[in-house]
């Protein structure tokens, strides 16, 4: 009874807090519908700047910095105040341009201000943590409640604070006419414009108090458990965007609720479940991914926000001038459109021209390189199937080439190395059967994953396949026995064919070459088909597709499918050609990193993924040469980031959009209409 | 015209559709004859576009029967519907962005198509030639439908409005239906406009489809429909011949306001 009724103190105040930061969610997603994933970035923000402000002296990118030194309650409310002013900037800058835009745009910028915010922070304040300044209210004794449950006294602040801020907001959003205008805005943005409500203002306001609320939760964390860290707002952003959904993700008080039912469960959890700390996250995930399935609205949401609206994907041009950006981009497009025209010549002399580098780059070094940049081109290529043909945003795809990497690696490691003393030498062929073997293994992996999202559109669906990419890796790191947990398998053999080994940095990028034609031709040859045209047909409008004939369900679990193969599949060739892998390789943040590549290079584009996969590994390795970078790493992210938000506002449809896809097959067209064509 | 054939096509019994508590559609009896122009009327709001979407699967009827060939076709789904031969038109255009004319011609013959990922990945020459019968389909119903082999390249949304229409008749036509729904297929056109329309209805017909459509221009109704059912408020008001509804007191009331 003391043991439970300790956990549930401590769930408690887990549950405020993330209820707390569910609330600011829900706030700005009823106004804009808008998944806001910077929103962790915002919550760590409001740690930093509350502990830097507490503080006597900070070093920020590496010089000391004199501070005031406020008390907590102050800092607190500077804290607030610049985050709440950060909120709006951001929404000026990367989220209003975007209003009208289809849904993915908004949601892709979201992720990409995330990645931008937590790169600045780590370079303004260092990849090591900041401990937490104490607040005197902490060295009180703790309240004991009935003999055995202890409670600290920043415990009950925390609790009161975040009780007290939405009650607040409560009463604000019910009473004020401000909050009367968040509201008209949320049901119907148009009508609130025409019936003389300053939508933009109101929005903004929306994003000041979300980010505002955010920081809140952010410092009233960093200040129970002692620390601030860049990466800290990772987990519990997504912990407040599972509560905002757990409540129904628009509704207020359904967040307070979802926020403290998801702290309770954790509390109880880690608690009474075997090695129940470590499963923690695990849970939490579990319990979204259960209930987007069976109630995808939510406890108490409508459920009307699962509706994704029709439309292309990310739109076709922008709606914005840039007349510098078109005319820089008119000798590209032009070029790429009639490389597209040309077909497979184009594509013959693509592959002669990665022949030559291939034989002609001197350095090991750079051989090294360009081999990721074609495994991230094919990784890509794969999560293009799925989100640049079929529409499906898909936040987990990492969970397939991580099916595919521990496949080979526990087959070739810890089980025929370790428990059988074979030598991979000696069984070297059997790299090549795992290649299909893991495809398919992957593709299965992804029906499964697939089947429950199949109800899902537009962001939650995004949620959903975070939830199950997350799973896995939690898996892969508590599963020791399997995969070796945090470890991870090493001496993963080198590639070999008939004996020869071919670890040479150039043979691997021969036969990286070798795979990336393998997969290209495949995916070509079902995209320029019946099963490409359905694809596109769902992203562009799922029912008229259904209206048409095409079982939309279906082609949605094969997109998964062969997006999950190509997952595999690549994954094999990773494991043998990195010789170790770790739950590190399959973080969401590569998932991410994915998306940005597809998307930076065009979306539903054969060549888009290598262009946006060379771009961005080649910068990677040649801005280390720059001084600046080379003592802050984590500003090319940053980088990324924002060259990510511009083509979003400027060039949604990516760099190589004008190399559009045929959907036919090549060749199958009468001479007759060619002519006329 | 009176059809020799008793079993209609399409048959739908004591269909009832509600939401919530408003009852858009209330307890309609309708049969579709084989090889008729069936025009259904109403004024605005008598739910003519929700009875298309039952007889699409669109909206599940609270309560009623769909027969359609001879084979109850109620739960089938949506894409099930298409399969078993009803293809339609909206009444928004819903064309695929981003697809070019003969991609989203070709979206239509979707059940066509068999082939394998493997038949696919290979290009097997099974796969090939139905892939090219299709192609040579598709060009045979652009020029069908009034449109020339030159627009087969172009994106289907930058197309004219009238000409955009076209190409959803033809997306419809490739599966080979039985039936064809057209939801208000004149609105916004001019009289030429109507009137090759129109035709394009007939030679359907003159096809083997029957044809349902929603219109307002009386004018045309008249002309093209040979049986036509009028909604109000969701209830059925007449059916029959065209001459005879449209020449029913009730029917001009429903048309002219309540003054009688």
């Amino acid at each position: 009874m003391d043991y439970l009724g300790q956990l549930l103190a401590n769930g408690l105040v887990l549950g405020a807090i993330y209820a707390l930061a569910a609330v600011a969610f829900t706030l700005v997603y009823g106004v804009v519908r808008l998944v806001n994933f910077a929103f962790g970035e915002l919550f760590m923000l409001g740690a930093f700047l509350t502990a830097s402000l507490m503080l006597p002296e900070v070093r920020l990118i590496g010089m000391v910095v004199p501070m005031p030194g406020f008390s907590l309650p102050v800092a607190a409310a500077g804290a607030i105040l610049l985050t709440g002013a950060l909120g709006v900037l951001v929404d000026r800058i990367a989220y209003r341009p975007l209003r009208n835009a289809p849904r993915l745009a908004p949601l892709i910028t979201s992720i990409a201000v995330s990645v931008v915010l937590q790169s600045l922070a780590q370079t303004v304040w260092g990849a090591e943590e900041l401990r937490f300044p104490e607040f005197h209210l902490a060295t009180l004794p703790p309240v004991v409640l009935f003999d055995s449950i202890y409670l600290s006294v920043m415990d009950l602040v925390v609790m009161a604070t975040a009780l007290a801020a939405m009650l607040g907001l409560s009463a604000f959003i019910a009473r004020s006419s401000l909050g009367r205008a968040m509201r008209a805005s949320a049901e119907d943005q148009m009508a609130a414009t025409l019936v003389g409500i300053p939508v933009n203002r109101v929005v903004a306001a929306a994003f000041a108090i979300g980010s505002g609320f955010a920081a809140l939760a952010g410092l009233l964390y960093a200040q129970t458990y002692g620390f601030a860290h860049s990466s800290m707002g990772f987990l519990p952003g997504l912990k407040a965007l599972t509560a905002a959904v757990l409540g129904g993700i628009g509704s207020i008080p359904g967040a307070a609720l979802g926020g403290l039912i998801l702290g309770l469960v954790e509390a109880l959890g880690s608690g009474y479940l075997p090695n129940g700390t470590a499963w923690k996250d695990a849970i939490s995930f579990v319990l979204l991914v259960g209930l987007l399935y069976l109630r995808p609205q939510g406890l108490l949401g409508k459920p009307e926000l699962n509706s994704a609206g029709r439309g292309s994907l990310l739109g076709g041009a922008s709606e914005f001038g840039a007349g510098w950006l078109r005319a820089a981009f008119a000798k590209v497009d032009g070029g790429l459109a009639r490389a597209a025209a040309a077909g497979p010549r184009a594509a013959l002399a693509l592959l002669a021209v990665a022949i030559l580098v291939g034989l002609l780059v001197p350095s090991d070094y750079w051989l090294r390189i360009l081999t990721m940049v074609v495994i991230y081109g094919m990784l890509a290529s794969g999560l293009n199937v799925i989100v640049g043909f079929a529409g499906l945003l898909d936040l987990g795809f990492v969970a397939f080439w991580a099916v595919g990497s521990y496949l080979t690696s526990i087959l070739f490691v810890l089980v025929l190395k370790d428990q059988f003393g074979v030598a991979p030498a000696d069984i070297w062929w059997l790299l090549y059967l795992n290649l299909p073997l893991a495809g398919l293994l992957a593709a299965g992996f992804a029906v499964i994953l697939g089947t429950p999202t199949l109800r899902l559109r537009g962001d939650y669906l995004a949620i959903m396949t975070l939830g199950f990419g997350e799973i896995v890796r939690v898996v892969a790191i508590n599963w020791m026995d399997l995969t070796n947990g945090p470890m991870g398998i090493r001496g993963i053999p080198a590639p070999n064919l008939f004996g020869i080994a071919l670890g040479s940095p150039r043979a691997q990028f021969f036969f990286a070459l070798a795979l990336a034609v393998l997969v290209v031709f495949a995916i070509a040859r079902l995209v320029r088909s019946y099963v490409g045209r359905a694809w596109v047909a769902i992203r562009e409008d799922e029912e008229a597709a259904e209206a048409m004939g095409v079982p939309t369900a279906r082609y949605k679990l094969y997109a998964y499918a062969a997006s999950g193969f190509v997952g595999g599949f690549v994954g094999v060739f990773y494991a043998h050609t990195q010789q170790y892998i770790s739950p590190l390789n399959f973080s969401l943040f590569e998932n991410i990193l994915l998306l940005m590549l597809v998307v930076l290079g065009g979306l539903g584009t054969f060549i888009g993924p290598f262009i946006g996969a060379l771009i961005w590994i080649v910068f990677l390795q040649l801005a280390l040469d720059l001084p600046f970078v080379q003592a802050y790493p984590e500003t090319r992210f940053a980088l990324l980031g924002i060259v990510l938000i511009v083509l979003m506002v400027f060039r949604p449809q990516g760099l190589a959009a004008s190399a559009r896809v045929a959907l036919t097959m090549p060749g199958t067209r009468p001479a007759k209409a060619k002519e006329a064509a | 015209m009176s059809a020799p054939s008793p079993a209609p096509l399409l048959e739908a019994r004591a269909i009832t559709v509600r939401f919530g508590g408003l009852e858009a559609v209330g307890n309609l009896d309708m049969a579709i004859a084989r090889n008729a122009i069936h025009g259904l009327i109403g004024p605005n709001g008598a739910g003519k576009t929700t009875v298309l979407n039952v007889l699409t699967g669109f909206i599940s009827p609270t309560e009623g029967q769909l027969v359609f060939d001879g084979a109850e076709i109620g739960g089938l789904g949506v894409n099930g519907f298409a399969r078993r031969g009803l293809a339609r038109t909206f009444q928004n255009i819903r064309l695929f962005g981003a697809m070019t004319v003969l991609e989203s011609v070709l979206v239509g013959a979707h059940q066509r198509f068999s082939a394998n990922a493997l038949s696919l990945v290979f290009a097997r020459r099974s796969a090939r030639a139905a892939e090219r019968a299709m192609i040579a389909r598709a060009y045979e119903l652009l020029e069908f439908v009034g449109l020339g082999a030159d627009v087969a390249d172009r994106v289907a949304t930058t197309l004219s409005y009238g000409h955009q229409r076209r190409v959803e008749i033809a997306r419809a036509l490739i599966s080979s239906p039985k039936l064809l729904l057209l939801d208000e297929p004149l609105a916004g056109m001019n009289a030429v406009e109507k009137a090759e329309i129109a035709d394009l209805v007939r030679q359907v017909r003159a096809q083997g489809i029957a044809v349902l459509l929603i219109e307002h221009d009386m004018q045309v109704v008249r002309r093209l429909c040979d049986h036509l059912t009028v909604l109000e408020y969701g209830r059925k008001l007449a059916d029959g011949p065209p001459e005879q509804v449209l020449a029913d007191p009730a029917v001009q009331a429903a048309y002219l306001g309540r003054a009688r």
